[in-house]
């Protein structure tokens, strides 16, 4: 992109000054046609009524002679030479011999109009624009009239009128017209530059927030915006204000699992320095410990990792037969029934596939490590919810465990392995979908765990 | 039994070796995915510890490649990753089982064990042929509830002829499973193995099906 395109000022600025240029054009040539039009018309409108006065004017003697009595024409400009206004009388004879200027206006003084003779209709007035007197433009009117005293000629009368001050006033209005659009010319494009500046202007103000934010002046964008840029910075606000929460929840688990690593250091290093007797053992113990430790935070921090972007869409059947999947190669050592119930396939997930199988993954391995013989899937819409029960038949948890279970936060040193940690990922992860887990006695026997999510349509 | 174990990481490539080896497995290694590729597809393995994260070509690649060329030896995957959607895509490249990263060498033979007996078509890890029974879990054999003394190398001909109950298995096939690719290999031991057996267990209950092998027989 050239630097020209490349500015939104710049596009904004050409394109309305391109168009307004060929407005004002258009409007120009079209106001000066019609102004030429309207000119010519009136101009053609006087010498009509020339014409038809001359025609009033125009007798025969006894003679078959025509007469025009030039002191009964009205307009001085007939007897002033070349005056502009002009007539003149020619005869044309059926054999084909004409005569030119049989009368003539005393304004055409030695010259005479000449015409191309024509075919035309009696009465009616043909216009020719011409040479007149001096090489002049004129604009020629002509008649044809017979006389009932010469009933062997025709008579052309031809009135003419000097077109340059017609000319004249057409190229002073044009003159006129070309510089007021010009004018109107300039002032819309200052316009225009004043609206692309001030409409633009809050992209700068922008610019000079985001400038703010990121040289960690400020956390959010400040700063009065139009409404049409409101949302934007609000959107961009709540983006920061995203980030910044998951940088602050990254340094946090961070900082967590460095001091719950220090201590099984400190007590390896401990044992190590002071020789004790048993040190395979307490090594394996204080592993096993840092183990459950970055078990717990990796899955904190895919919790925190999750996306959470709107309209997203996972159809539960696949997620669920590719971990059924899983299951029966997993768990294939106890022989177990992994039974799904007849579901509808268009349920969906509103959220993440990761996040789904991450959540069902969790709750069907719990329910096959705890199960005697059998695990059952079912799920359903409840409204805009998506209920998924996972029953087993084995043991199941009184109601005083079943919180501690689910706790955050619960103490990571109490908890067996493979236990109760997954659970509390998927209440993690189902709370932040707005969902929740809770559990409750099987009717087969065992626990039944209740996840409720939001349902895709 | 012989395995082929697939780890780039050469401190827990020893660690395991040094655990398959304590518990009678003869093992191949390899440290990458291509030479892991060639070994599956070219030698025989009664079951392949694999690690997904490796040089060359990827542990899942590997797997797919050995199901599509129909290899149907049993595996184990390895995966430092603990999210589900990395187990639903092994499990569906055709891995039989996995193991997260870190876990304990017993929980890893305990898997194997499991995986090579269903490989067999057998469901409980107590192997059991007339009075004569293999605890797969501890290496015990027992004759009318007698512990046998045998050595290792008996144990394991006649661990591989109790995972195949009826079946002729010639001298070939007990060199390749209970030998390592890289050991001197002599089918003449076998008879050694099979001989000191016949001692040591009812005479009959090893069939020799001439120019065909062994065969364990079920007493009627």
């Amino acid at each position: 992109m050239t630097r020209w395109t490349g500015s939104l000022r710049m596009r904004l600025l050409l394109g309305t000054l391109v168009a307004l240029a060929l407005a004002l054009l258009l409007a120009g040539v079209v106001l000066g046609g019609l102004f030429r039009d309207h000119v010519m018309r009136q101009f053609e409108t006087t010498l009509t009524q020339q014409l038809d006065q001359l025609t009033a004017r125009l007798v025969f003697d006894a003679g078959g002679q025509p007469q025009i009595d030039p002191q009964a024409l009205s307009d001085p400009r007939w007897q002033r030479p070349f005056s502009g206004l002009y007539w003149q009388l020619d005869q044309l004879s059926a054999d084909g011999q004409s005569r030119s200027g049989v009368l003539r206006s005393r304004s055409l003084w030695d010259s005479s109009l000449t015409l191309q003779a024509d075919a035309m209709a009696d009465g009616g007035i043909h216009v020719h624009e011409g040479l007149g007197p001096q090489d002049a433009p004129v604009l020629m009117l002509e008649r044809t009239v017979r006389a009932a005293e010469t009933p062997d000629a025709q008579w052309r009368l031809i009135v003419a009128g000097d077109l340059q001050q017609t000319a004249q006033a057409i190229d002073r209005f044009r003159g006129v017209l070309a510089l007021s659009l010009l004018i109107l010319l300039a002032l819309l494009a200052l316009a225009a530059l004043a609206q692309v500046l001030v409409g633009l202007a809050p992209l700068r103000a922008l610019q000079r927030a985001l400038n703010e934010v990121r040289q960690g002046r400020v956390q959010r964008l400040q700063g009065d915006f139009p409404s049409e840029v409101q949302p934007l910075i609000n959107d961009f606000n709540q983006v920061l204000a995203t980030n910044a929460e998951v940088v602050a929840r990254a340094r946090t688990h961070a900082g967590n699992l460095a001091h719950a690593l220090k201590t099984p250091l400190a007590v390896m290093a401990q044992a190590a320095s002071a020789g004790a007797a048993d040190l395979p053992a307490l090594v394996q113990a204080q592993v096993a410990a840092s183990r459950r430790h970055i078990d717990a935070h990796l899955s904190r921090s895919r919790v925190a990792a999750s996306l959470q972007l709107p309209g997203q869409r996972t159809p539960l059947a696949p997620v669920l037969a590719g971990l059924l999947r899983v299951m029966e190669r997993v768990h294939a050592e106890r022989h177990l029934a992994f039974t799904l119930a007849p579901m509808d396939d268009s349920l969906a997930f509103a959220g993440e596939e990761q996040d789904l199988q991450e959540m069902l993954g969790n709750l069907l391995d719990n329910a096959g490590l705890w199960a005697r013989s059998a695990v059952r899937i079912g799920a359903a819409r409840e409204g805009e919810t998506l209920v998924i029960t996972v029953d087993d038949d084995g043991p199941g948890i009184s109601a005083a465990q079943r919180d501690a279970v689910l706790a955050r936060g619960a103490r990571l040193d109490e908890s067996a392995p493979g236990s109760g940690l997954g659970l509390a990922i998927v209440a993690d992860l189902a709370r932040l979908y707005g969902g929740d887990i809770a559990l409750e006695r099987s009717a087969i026997g065992g626990l039944c765990a209740r996840l409720s999510l939001p349902r895709s349509a | 039994m012989r395995i082929l174990l697939v780890e780039d990481d050469p401190t827990l490539r020893a660690q395991l070796r040094t655990g398959l080896h304590e518990a009678g497995y003869a093992v191949d290694e390899a440290d990458n995915g291509r030479d892991a590729h060639f070994l599956g597809d070219t030698e025989a393995f009664d079951a392949v510890v694999l690690d997904l994260g490796l040089p060359v070509l990827d542990g899942l690649s590997v797997l797919k490649r050995w199901r599509n060329a129909g290899r149907v030896v049993p595996v184990l995957i390895l995966t430092a990753r603990d999210n589900w959607s990395e187990k639903v895509a092994g499990i569906d490249a055709g891995a039989d089982d996995y193991l997260t990263k870190p876990f304990h060498m017993e929980e890893l033979l305990a898997r194997l064990r499991a995986l090579i007996r269903r490989a067999g078509g057998l469901a409980s890890p107590l192997l059991q042929c007339g009075e004569l029974a293999l605890d797969t879990r501890s290496g015990r054999v027992t004759l009318q509830g007698q512990t046998v003394a045998l050595t290792s190398h008996e144990y394991k001909v006649l661990e591989y002829l109790m995972h195949r109950p009826g079946a002729v298995v010639s001298r070939t096939e007990l060199t390749e499973h209970i030998y390592a690719q890289d050991f001197e290999r002599d089918s003449n031991t076998i008879e050694v193995f099979v001989g000191r057996l016949r001692k040591k267990l009812p005479p009959a209950l090893i069939e020799t099906v001439r120019g065909l092998g062994y065969r364990l027989v079920p007493p009627p």
